[in-house]
């Protein structure tokens, strides 16, 4: 069911809300939208159909540095507003890493149980996302508490788990029904977004799929030719929603055995070292293309879902600028030629 | 509290056996019982220092202590071997899939080990010896470097005598009094006769001789699916989480350390 809610009512929800939760929301730094706890009081100043934030929303899951020694809960609950699809469509990937399988990580699921998560539609995609060249939409349509699309001067709602529902029902009587008219207008701005997306990534279109081209192009030159501007810094899998990689660190002080988790990156030169200096990806063009394989081939046979999301966010932080769809599109070119 | 599954329990070093000048066995006590399987892993840590995988060398039926042993290469295990009877270190596990010995029913076993690879391979053939009856034969095909490398000395002359079990040994470079083979490892394959429709290979070793001791079994007419690698890679978590151990789509502490050869034949660059 959808719901439209006004503006000034929604912003004093929040403001309610405020009260028992951390909220997160996107807000205007220095020409970026970057995730930002907010006051009660600034809680209507959120920025929902414009696109994603520059952090990954995976900071608010797994910490780029964490003690991992004892297991303590979450004091307080957190809601992140404004989560675009890309960040959906990553959070999935590391939900199968760390929540599934014969161990679960107790410190991500903590924070995980402990999040709500309110997505939005995104308007005005930028010029780095790719999210179509993946399948993917600019809009949510699953795996949110709920959605929130931008429109006239309030918002359409959309209920998308039992959280989300228990979450509103403090208000769920005085929510009106989504008209058939608001609803198609809501559609029309989706259908214009992702157009835009697709525009914007006309000349990076392939015949094959990306899974088909790394995999048919690992013995490319291109690998080397493009790494060639590759610092090795980390930035691209940093900032990345979906990669999960890290290092645990023995420590000396607190507790018996003392560890903490930092984000690593398979483009660091030690990564995959073993013992007596043999290293099975020694060379930066073969790390590089490891990651790609890890996105495009690795990840959809284990779970199905491409590892990448096409939030362009690696597009922006390379200080190589190397962008990955020019990347692929230069991979597929050789051979289709 | 919710499980951590990254925290250790503590071990005691029971004791600690000189097997060649830079290889030693520590037998540990942990303060919990920890149960394994021949071939899978167990995690040991040295606060302040690091962690690292090791595969037990003792035999799965004894649970009171786990035995390991480890060649000194780094930090680490150069810590390790610095370290005395009675001191406590850390370990987690086991973890990852080991030899899965249904598949090794009725069958003749060709073992081939180099180096320190012997250490889970001596869990291994303790494992076969105990249930002895349900294979047709066991072969083992150890190298080292030379004789003064071999492990677990004082356990050949015991094996040599079992019903079953022969064994072949070669060093790459022989000393006075060595009447065994000189060469390296795979020369001993040319030495045994199996009844190819009816054995599997198991290989652990130095990466090196994985390939040639993995491609010279191909020679010979085994088929990768009999084919079974202990695969070695960077580990940090040993849970399928970290990606540091990844073989393709595969992460060796979750999907291996022991791997079917057909499984993983098509994944690029695997003996690196
Ligand atoms: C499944 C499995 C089973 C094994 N079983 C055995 C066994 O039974 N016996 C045996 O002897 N060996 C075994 N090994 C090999 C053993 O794990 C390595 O020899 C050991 O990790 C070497 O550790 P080190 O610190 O001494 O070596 P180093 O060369 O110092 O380090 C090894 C790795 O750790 C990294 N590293 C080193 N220092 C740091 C640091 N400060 N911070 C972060 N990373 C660092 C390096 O990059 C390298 O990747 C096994 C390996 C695997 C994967
Ligand atoms: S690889 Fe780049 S575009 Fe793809 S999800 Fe990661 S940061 Fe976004
Ligand atoms: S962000 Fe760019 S320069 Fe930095 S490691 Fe990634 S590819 Fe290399
Ligand atoms: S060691 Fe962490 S995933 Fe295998």
């Amino acid at each position: 069911m959808k719901f439209y809610i006004n503006r000034t009512d929604w912003g004093k929800f929040l403001g309610q809300i405020s009260k028992t939760y951390r909220i997160y929301a996107p807000q205007e730094i220095a020409n970026e939208l970057a995730y930002q706890l907010l006051a009660p009081e600034n809680v209507a100043q959120t920025i929902y159909g414009t696109y994603r934030a520059v952090q990954p929303f995976k900071t608010f899951f797994s910490l780029p540095q964490e003690k991992v020694t004892v297991v303590t809960s979450q004091p307080e609950k957190t809601i992140v507003l404004g989560v675009k699809n890309c960040d959906l469509k990553a959070l999935q990937i590391l939900d199968k890493i760390f929540l599934e399988g014969d161990f679960v990580d107790p410190f991500y699921r903590e924070r995980r149980e402990n999040t709500l998560i309110i997505s939005s539609d995104c308007y005005q995609p930028k010029d780095t996302c790719f999210c179509t060249l993946l399948d993917n939409n600019p809009f949510p349509e699953k795996d949110f508490d709920l959605n929130v699309s931008p429109i006239d001067n309030g918002f359409l709602l959309e209920v998308g788990s039992p959280k989300g529902e228990s979450f509103i029902a403090s208000i769920r009587e005085d929510l009106k029904e989504a008209t058939s008219d608001l609803i198609e207008e809501k559609e029309n701005k989706r259908k214009e977004a992702k157009k835009r997306v697709v525009e914007v990534n006309r000349e990076f279109e392939t015949k094959r799929p990306f899974s088909a081209i790394v995999k048919d192009e690992y013995a490319s030159p291109v690998w080397e030719e493009v790494t060639k501007t590759c610092v090795e810094c980390g930035a691209c899998t940093n900032i990345c929603p979906s990669c999960y990689c890290f290092l645990l660190v023995d420590t000396e002080n607190g507790g018996k055995f003392p560890k903490v988790k930092f984000w690593d990156s398979c483009q660091h030169t030690g990564f995959a070292r073993v013992a007596a200096d043999v290293n099975p990806r020694a060379k930066l063009y073969e790390r590089l293309r490891n990651r790609y394989l890890c996105k495009y081939e690795y990840r959809p046979e284990n779970f199905g879902i491409v590892a990448c999301t096409g939030c362009g966010r690696c597009v922006e932080a390379c200080q190589g600028k190397i962008d990955k769809r020019e990347v692929i599109k230069k991979l597929s070119e050789k051979e289709e030629k | 509290m919710a499980e951590n599954p990254y925290l250790p329990v503590e071990a005691k070093i029971e004791k600690i056996i000189d097997e060649t000048s830079n290889i030693k066995t520590f037998v540990l006590k942990p303060s919990r019982k920890i149960k394994f399987e021949t071939g899978q892993f167990v995690q040991l840590t040295i606060p302040g220092i690091g962690e690292a995988p090791f595969t037990p060398s003792s035999s799965p039926y004894q649970t009171e202590k786990i035995e390991i042993t480890i060649m000194k290469v780094g930090l680490l295990t150069g810590k390790l071997h610095e370290m005395r009877e009675g001191e406590i270190i850390g370990i987690r596990g086991s973890y990852g899939q080991g030899y899965p010995f249904d598949d090794f029913y009725n069958k003749e076993v060709l073992v081939l080990g180099g180096g320190v690879g012997m250490a889970p391979l001596r869990s291994l053939l303790l494992t076969l010896l105990k249930n002895v009856d349900k294979f047709r034969r066991i072969v083992l095909c150890y190298g080292a470097k030379t004789p003064e490398d071999i492990v677990y000395k004082d356990a050949f002359p015991e094996w040599k005598k079992k019903r079953k079990l022969e064994i072949l040994r070669s060093v790459d470079k022989a000393a006075p009094g060595w009447e065994e083979t000189e060469g390296l490892v795979t020369v001993l394959l040319d030495k045994v006769k199996m009844d190819l429709r009816n054995s599997v290979a198991v290989v652990c070793g130095p990466p090196i001789m994985m390939k040639f001791g993995t491609l010279k079994l191909l020679d010979l007419g085994y088929k990768p699916e009999n084919i079974y690698l202990s695969m070695e890679k960077n580990m940090s978590c040993g849970l399928g989480k970290c990606g540091h151990c990844a073989l393709g789509k595969y992460y060796v502490c979750k999907d291996g350390p022991v791997f079917k050869y057909d499984l993983i034949k098509d994944v690029p660059d695997i003996w690196l």
